[in-house]
């Protein structure tokens, strides 16, 4: 009679898959059995399990440490004595798990492959790969000479700009070593492609975002819903990272792209908070400058800017009044 | 030689002379001249000394608001007494201030009629000499000989320019002239022999206005002084010329009277400069003292011109950007005095549209005066490559509508040439 015996994880990761076409099957530590196990809570001769003609039935050799099944609905441990085996019942040897499963065990139905998998494809692929990170160092460069009091040369950029991109390559190995020591495939490349696509659009999403403060009024609120685009995008970068490197169903990935957004962003907000002074002389508004050419809004007149100050005067007030 | 031994002992006798009139004033006047004390009520220590004088034969005393403002705004942490020539100390109760010009009336309880300062009708002539009485550095009542120099001329409010020492701890002492009548009252020194002195007729005015109604609460009345002291100063500057003048390829406005004085300074000389930066100020060069940390009154302005020579126009930019972050409140003040600052932006343009600046105006507003409030202006023009015209003011303790007033100004006088 067929039966499949798989080695699991505590998490119910698999091991190792057996497959046997007898009516007797041994368990234990010695190597006369027919699954040897390595756990040294395990005795030598541990479990057996008899085909007797209907049922596959389980027994404990009196074995030191015992053998426990896992009952699904009271979620507790019992003893195994003679036990008729039911498929994909867990059992407890020592500190390990094994599962038995008959051939007739129902399997989930197959995922088909997702829309996903061109653009993760796409992004992995060298030449786009390549471009992408050149892009990535490119404006790391740019963007380490602007804020340069002077220009600064080829060389000078080199060093933050590769500096920077390994920094961020980071992230997509890091993702990459998880999902290996998960027991799921690495698929480093296929991360590291796509990482890079949306650092490139983070800086897509950082100059829209100063071009609409640059153009913008304290009065508009155009500016607050351009923030939101950063946040968007990085859960999209997460949740991607957990298609790519986990098998999980897609409710269990918004929640951990959920949960990995807030912590990042709730995070900085914090660190932000806590450095906040208690008390500041300094004022603070969008100091956002940019070259006359980003320059797309009309202009308001003076009377106008100062009719929008008269409100000022108010909010100070009860500010003063509320801190006194 | 016979001359030369006349021109000596004439000299001599001079400076004898002198020295025995001093004396003469400080003995006749010691009896009504106060070292003034601000004790803390916690410790029983003195925390700050000054000088006073008595004005009415009633014990009213006369000295600086800034000897006594710590009991003027903390009535609960300090008390004030006098202490008098035979080293006699009695309480002392705020009567008035008068914040702009640094003046306070105090009073003391008295027995009798007691022997007191009059105070002079007419303002001395120049180099007339007077003699500067107080308390330097608690090392006991002295006189101090000088000459009046007349008034100050950069100052929105009257000082009397005074060459003799005013040290500290003399402040709110008397200085009067060879009758013993006060024509000033020590105020503050710039070092060298330089003194500055209040006025006697703004003590003279405070003294009226007490006599004819005394005020209620005393912080109503520094509100009220200091409203209308930078309402005055805000209407002045408004209704005096604003001479356009160049700073680079911009015209900024400068106000043609005599107390905003300006200055200047650039990098033209600095050949390997990426950004050639001019920059002019012009600012009021005193200010109302409130309390230690707490000054108003002050007006300033800058302007700033920079030219990119080999930088592109979103470096240039970038440059500016740091600029803006470095804006700075002109006046001291912390949490106790003031709320923190409510900002707004804009894109401006004024209605010559000769210019298109970004504008950042800030006001924050005072805890204990609620009409005043200190405001910050800043823009950048944001319609040229690679140069660009900064224009900053900051005015302190101002009310809401002459703030706007000169803001709608100042905004509409600053463009390209």
């Amino acid at each position: 009679m067929e039966i499949i015996i798989e080695e699991i994880t505590r998490a119910h990761k698999l091991i190792a898959r057996h497959k046997f076409m007898q009516n007797n099957v041994n368990i234990g530590r010695g190597y006369n059995n027919d699954i040897i196990m390595a756990d040294p809570h395990i005795c030598a001769q541990h479990l057996s399990l008899n085909f007797n003609g209907e049922n596959w039935v389980l027994n404990d050799e009196d074995t030191v440490n015992g053998s426990f099944y896992e009952d699904e609905f009271s979620k507790t441990k019992s003893t195994v004595h003679q036990h008729i085996v039911h498929s994909g019942q867990v059992f407890i040897l020592g500190k390990s798990l094994v599962r038995v499963i008959f051939p007739d065990h129902p399997v989930p139905e197959s995922i088909s492959f997702s829309p996903f998998e061109n653009i993760l494809n796409l992004t992995r692929h060298p030449v786009f790969l390549t471009l992408s990170i050149l892009f990535f160092a490119s404006i790391t460069g740019w963007l380490f000479n602007l804020h340069n009091p002077v220009e600064a040369t080829f060389t000078q950029l080199l060093v933050p700009a590769v500096g920077m991109t390994l920094l961020f390559i980071m992230w997509p190995a890091g993702v990459a070593l998880v999902s290996h020591l998960t027991k799921h495939e690495a698929r480093f490349w296929g991360q590291l492609g796509i990482c890079f696509v949306f650092f490139n659009l983070m800086w897509v999403s950082d100059f829209i975002e100063n071009v609409v403060s640059f153009n913008s009024s304290s009065q508009s609120m155009l500016g607050q819903f351009v923030a939101l685009l950063p946040i968007v995008l990085a859960f999209c970068l997460f949740w991607l990272n957990c298609h790519i490197g986990f098998h999980m169903t897609s409710k269990r990935r918004t929640v951990i792209a959920t949960c990995m957004t807030i912590l990042l962003f709730g995070g900085s907000f914090l660190i932000q908070l806590s450095k906040k002074p208690e008390f500041s002389i300094r004022p603070a508004f969008n100091t956002t400058l940019m070259a006359p050419s980003y320059l797309f809004t009309g202009s308001n007149n003076v009377q106008g800017f100062v009719d929008n100050s008269k409100a000022l005067f108010s909010d100070a007030q009860e500010a003063a009044q509320e801190e006194k | 030689m016979k001359g030369l031994t006349t021109l000596i002992l004439l000299c001599f006798s001079t400076i004898s002379y002198a020295a025995e009139q001093a004396e003469e004033i400080f003995k006749q006047l010691a009896p009504s001249l106060y070292q003034i004390r601000l004790i803390d009520t916690a410790s029983g220590e003195k925390s700050s000394i000054g000088s006073g004088f008595q004005i009415s034969s009633d014990g009213l005393i006369a000295t600086n608001y800034h000897v006594i403002s710590g009991y003027a705004r903390h009535p609960n942490k300090y008390t004030i007494e006098i202490f008098d020539h035979l080293g006699k100390k009695a309480p002392l109760t705020l009567q008035s201030v008068d914040v702009i010009n640094d003046l306070a009336l105090v009073k003391r309880t008295t027995d009798g009629e007691m022997p007191f300062f009059k105070i002079a009708q007419h303002v001395p002539r120049k180099g007339e000499e007077l003699y500067s009485l107080g308390n330097p550095h608690d090392l006991g009542m002295i006189v101090v000989p000088g000459t009046y120099n007349g008034l100050k001329k950069e100052s929105f409010n009257d000082r009397i320019h005074f060459t003799g020492s005013v040290n500290s701890g003399m402040s709110g002492g008397p200085v009067v002239n060879k009758n013993s009548e006060v024509v000033g009252i020590n105020v503050a020194t710039s070092g060298n022999q330089i003194g500055f002195l209040v006025p006697h007729d703004k003590l003279l005015n405070l003294y009226e206005r007490y006599k004819a109604s005394e005020p209620e609460n005393i912080k109503a009345q520094m509100a009220q002084q200091l409203e209308d002291n930078q309402d005055k100063l805000i209407s002045t500057l408004l209704n005096s010329e604003w001479q356009m003048r160049p700073l680079g390829e911009g015209l900024i406005p400068v106000v043609n009277i005599p107390f905003i004085r300006c200055w200047g300074e650039s990098n033209a000389d600095k050949a390997d400069a990426i950004v050639l930066a001019v920059v002019a100020n012009c600012s009021l060069d005193e200010n109302t003292y409130i309390s230690n940390n707490f000054f108003t009154g002050s007006i300033e302005m800058e302007y700033r011109y920079m030219q990119a020579k080999e930088l592109s126009d979103t470096k240039f930019y970038q440059i500016f950007e740091r600029q803006l972050v470095q804006v700075m409140p002109g006046n001291k003040a912390g949490k106790d005095d003031v709320s923190e600052f409510q900002c707004q932006h804009d894109i401006v343009t004024p209605s010559n549209h000769a210019i298109t600046n970004k504008s950042v105006f800030c006001t924050r507003a005072y805890k204990d005066f609620p009409e005043l409030f200190d405001v910050l202006y800043v823009a950048i023009s944001v319609d040229k490559g690679n140069q660009a015209l900064l224009s900053h003011f900051t005015i302190a303790g101002v009310s809401q509508h002459s703030a706007l007033s000169f803001t709608e100004k100042f905004m509409e006088s600053i463009s390209w040439k």
